[in-house]
């Protein structure tokens, strides 16, 4: 896939006849054949945005900016966007054309969204774009990225903002961004201040990209027919200051309400967020809540006509969180002087102190108060601040060179880079899924136990005779070792000795299985995990047919419940289950590794001794810690126990469960790593 | 449209000694922190493109890589760095293995090869090879290990030649049938090339190479040493034959 963007040198080096080439150009090479290689890679490379929310849970700067570039340039990529949500409801739903993936979330713990399932959703979507852009601050995806998943995945860094708010978290999540930042091929910061400021963006200064946000300054000029409707509000609501912005502490709206207190001034706030009720309660303490008003989140073209109507902007932040300021650049594109905040970051560098803007210090309202008294009461100045804020937002932050700055650092990193082959991809070419693997391993199996049945003269029946045997002299035997009655015991022994048959046989043969199919894995590239399955099914079958001892056993001498059949299947599932992940795990590791086929015969020779397959739990001590320890007595236990009296131990049950677990994970892994198999025999 | 895409493949084939064979030992270097498994570098930054019709030859010396490549293109080994891209279904025809079992019946063989190749068949598809393979109708139902090994390779020739398929891997198919027989496989592995999309062939025979293949690759110790373009002569002929077919 990533092959398909460009075609590489040496590819085409061969499209070329070189140094020994005679006659007519070949009917088959050159053009036909360039075609059919480019053709593929006028898809457009795909771009995974990887942020805490999105729309429609919050509207922001952040947010404005990630649905700015999916807007601009879904000429060029395709977007797509992985999130937390702690609304709910559905999974993917599609933000004016971007599908959005929203993980859920149990809530916001220290403004970090708790979503347990995102840094796996996160590193099985990586593989699947061209490029990944990460916003940061976002620690949930650092952690992923840090760990060092998706390694080979092109990312960029998108950097909003420091962590300051959660300096509390800084010391662990720290080593993590830095290696986050450490991957990524280029990181995009709105002004030259915050790579110079930042202490840990001074770490990668030669990484960083500054790009500052851009608007369409067009969209904040009010159109002429707008305008007397404007002066007309403008006249009846004289003197209004206005501030945007989450109601978040960052954003400083609470030093903005004790200065319109100090003052005499109007302010309307517009925006929502969780200090709503707060901002209220404050106002309302001071008493100037008949000045104050939460006008609560407004559409854009609304926004427009607010700063239109408004003759101060105020940008109060209090902290670094506040790197940019888009708000305040809207403010400037609609022709508003602004009153901002001497932050350690872009602010005062969007809007200047004396050009643009008053620049006070943050988290002082006296000063804010002043500067907002000043510029409402010098017509001249706020008249002057606002024609420089439109020529500077229209010069210097055009949405044209946000735009195409955007576009070349993406195209620049989703280049192809050699990236592992994914797996699945090759099982689709092959047409063999597990399911298919598991049908041609049926089939194996079946043409297996056919032989066997054609070869002996016997034929089917031999070797349920030779199970009767063992089972008669065994029965024999155990019941003047217990003292018990002789036929009472065979259905019970009979049953036990089949399954361990299959059982033992599963994973001896399963460990002999590779080698033996080598020239079927490296000629003619079947799956090894076919192979493994093969065991499974093959003494699957033996076994089934070996049924028919204990079944006429028990039809003749015991007494067959039905009800304990059925109470029996689950377990005996849960048994096949393993035995299916023990083919799949030893199988592997008995390939890769010579010495655990020895280890693996000798523990199973022991676990038939040490285990109640000849002899049952209740006929010793059920108490002896040798028996409980022994997983292969809970393998047995879960099915044989219901079946001979309805009974089911749940510490069995527990165990045998957790077990699969085990193997269920342990056969993943080892299917993975079957991938190598043809390394190993 | 069947299509192979290689970029920059290369490929680390591990070298399993007696002591990287055993787990214990394993457990213990890792404990001490010991270095890892030696590595052969088999496939050095290998790149190469075919689309359909292309049929491409790969020479070079023992061991330079063309088997290791085929294999990669099977899928057989996974690529240590690298991309592959691999459109449309792939035969590959590598080895000369003795079958699935040679304890099984000639036919059964016949029929367990057609199913690891994914193909659906009747008896008249295993009737069809049988006749192909000259042998004797009684022979059908012996044992696969009974027979000579000429016999067997003409088995398991007709098996894996009835099917056409996208992209055809051949190691070394033609070189191994014996002379009275050769004529007739290589006729039907003409067919069966120019019925595939994309044919790989490695081989010694240069003169086989020139006329089947459409390009020439030579490889050597894991790197593409050369391109050739195949003479027109060789071409012709080639066209020819699939006007025939």
């Amino acid at each position: 896939m990533i092959a398909s963007l460009h075609p590489p040198a040496h590819a085409l080096e061969l499209l070329e006849p070189v140094a020994e080439s005679h006659g007519a150009p070949s009917p088959h090479s050159g053009s036909a054949m360039s075609a059919a290689f480019h053709s593929p890679s006028r898809r457009k490379p795909s771009v995974l945005h990887i942020f805490k929310i999105y729309y429609p849970d919050l509207f922001g700067g952040t947010l404005t900016v990630i649905h700015r570039i999916c807007a601009d340039l879904r000429e060029s990529f395709s977007f797509s966007a992985l999130v937390c949500t702690a609304l709910g409801g559905a999974r993917t739903i599609d933000v004016d054309g971007v599908p959005v993936e929203r993980v859920r979330s149990l809530g916001d713990f220290l403004s970090l969204p708790m979503a347990p399932t995102y840094p796996f959703r996160l590193w099985r979507r990586m593989p699947r774009h061209d490029l990944c852009v990460m916003h940061a601050p976002f620690p949930l995806a650092d952690l992923v990225l840090g760990f060092g998943f998706g390694r080979r995945q092109p990312f960029v860094v998108h950097w909003h903002a420091d962590i300051t708010t959660r300096s509390a978290l800084r010391p662990i999540v720290q080593p993590f961004i830095r290696r986050t930042l450490r991957r990524a091929s280029a990181i995009i910061v709105a002004d030259e201040v915050l790579a110079r400021e930042t202490p840990i963006l001074r770490e990668f200064a030669d990484k960083c990209r500054v790009v500052p946000f851009g608007i369409d300054v067009e969209k904040y000029i009010i159109p002429e027919a707008e305008r007397a409707a404007i002066a007309t509000a403008k006249r009846q609501n004289p003197g209004v200051v206005l501030a945007c912005g989450r109601l978040v502490p960052y954003k400083g709206f609470d030093v903005l309400i004790h200065a319109a207190a100090l003052g005499d001034f109007t302010v309307w706030i517009v925006g929502a967020g969780r200090e709503q009720s707060y901002l209220e309660e404050l106002a309302a303490e001071l008493g100037v809540q008949d000045r104050i008003r939460l006008l609560g989140a407004v559409s854009d073209e609304h926004l427009v006509r607010l700063l239109h109507l408004a003759e101060v902007f105020v940008l109060p932040s209090v902290t670094d969180a506040e790197t940019f300021g888009l708000a305040q650049l809207e403010a400037m594109a609609a022709g508003c002087a602004i009153v901002n905040t001497a932050l350690n970051t872009a602010v005062p560098m969007v809007a200047r102190h004396g050009i643009e803007a008053y620049t006070v210090p943050p988290r002082d309202p006296v000063a804010l108060a002043d500067a907002v008294t000043a510029l409402l009461g010098d017509s001249e100045t706020r008249q002057r601040f606002g024609e420089a804020g439109q020529q500077r937002a229209a010069a210097c932050f055009s949405s044209q060179m946000f735009k195409s700055k955007i576009e070349d650092i993406y195209f620049e990193s989703a280049s192809p880079v050699p990236s592992r082959v994914e797996e699945p991809a090759r099982a689709q070419e092959r047409g063999l899924s597990i399911a298919g693997m598991a049908r041609l391993a049926a089939v194996l199996a079946w043409s297996d136990v056919r032989h066997r049945y054609v070869r002996s003269i016997l034929g089917p029946f031999w070797m349920s005779l030779q199970l009767l045997v063992t089972v008669g002299v065994l029965g024999a035997f155990t019941s003047q070792m217990t003292r018990t009655e002789p036929f009472g015991v065979l259905p019970t022994l009979a049953v036990s000795l089949t399954v361990w048959s299959f059982l033992n046989g599963v994973v001896l043969d399963a460990m002999n299985a590779l080698p033996n199919a080598a020239n079927l894995i490296k000629d003619r590239a079947v799956p090894p995990p076919v192979f493994l399955m093969q065991c499974f099914f093959r003494q699957a079958l033996f076994a089934l047919h070996n049924a028919i001892v204990p079944l006429g056993l028990w039809l003749a001498f015991g007494s067959l419940r039905i009800d304990n059949v059925v109470a029996a299947l689950p377990g005996f599932l849960l048994f096949c289950g393993c035995a299916l992940g023990l083919a799949l795990t030893l199988g592997a590791l008995a390939t890769r590794f010579r010495d655990v086929k020895p280890i693996v015969e000798s523990s199973l020779m022991l676990a038939f001794l040490a285990s109640p397959v000849m002899w049952t739990a209740a006929s010793s001590n059920p108490k002896a810690l040798v028996l409980k320890l022994n997983p292969v007595t809970h393998l047995f236990s879960v099915w044989r126990q219901p079946l001979l009296d309805g009974t089911l131990a749940p510490e069995s049950m527990a165990l045998v469960v957790g077990l699969l677990a085990f193997l269920v994970a342990a056969s993943g892994f080892a299917l993975r790593q079957m991938r190598r198999a043809a390394f190993w025999i | 449209m069947s299509r192979v895409l290689l970029q920059d493949i290369v490929m680390d084939y591990p070298v399993l000694g007696a002591y990287d064979r055993s787990l214990k030992r394993l457990l213990f270097r890792r404990a001490l922190g010991e270095s890892r498994v030696k590595v052969v570098r088999a496939l050095d930054g290998v790149s190469l493109a075919a689309a359909s019709g292309d049929r491409i030859g790969l020479q070079g010396p023992n061991g330079s890589g063309k088997s290791t490549l085929l294999r990669l293109i099977a899928g057989v080994y996974p690529p240590t760095s690298g991309a592959r891209d691999i459109r449309g279904a792939v035969m590959p025809l590598l080895g000369l293995g003795v079958g699935v079992n040679p304890d099984f019946t000639a036919e059964d063989n016949i029929r367990l090869l057609l199913r690891i190749g994914g193909h659906a068949f009747d008896q008249a598809v295993v009737d069809e090879i049988w006749d192909f393979t000259e042998l004797d109708e009684r022979a059908r139902s012996l044992p696969l290990r009974t027979f000579s090994s000429g016999m067997q390779m003409r088995v398991l020739f007709g098996a894996a030649t009835a099917f056409p398929t996208d992209i055809l891997l051949l190691d070394e198919w033609l070189s191994v049938v014996d002379q009275k027989f050769s004529a007739k496989a290589e006729k039907r592995l003409r067919d069966l090339v120019s019925r595939a999309d994309v044919v790989f062939i490695a081989s010694h025979d240069r003169d086989l190479l020139n006329r089947v293949c459409t390009r020439i690759v030579t490889l050597d110790q894991g790197r593409i040493a050369g391109v050739a373009t195949a003479d027109a002569r060789g071409r012709n002929e080639l066209n020819l034959e699939r006007l025939q077919a």
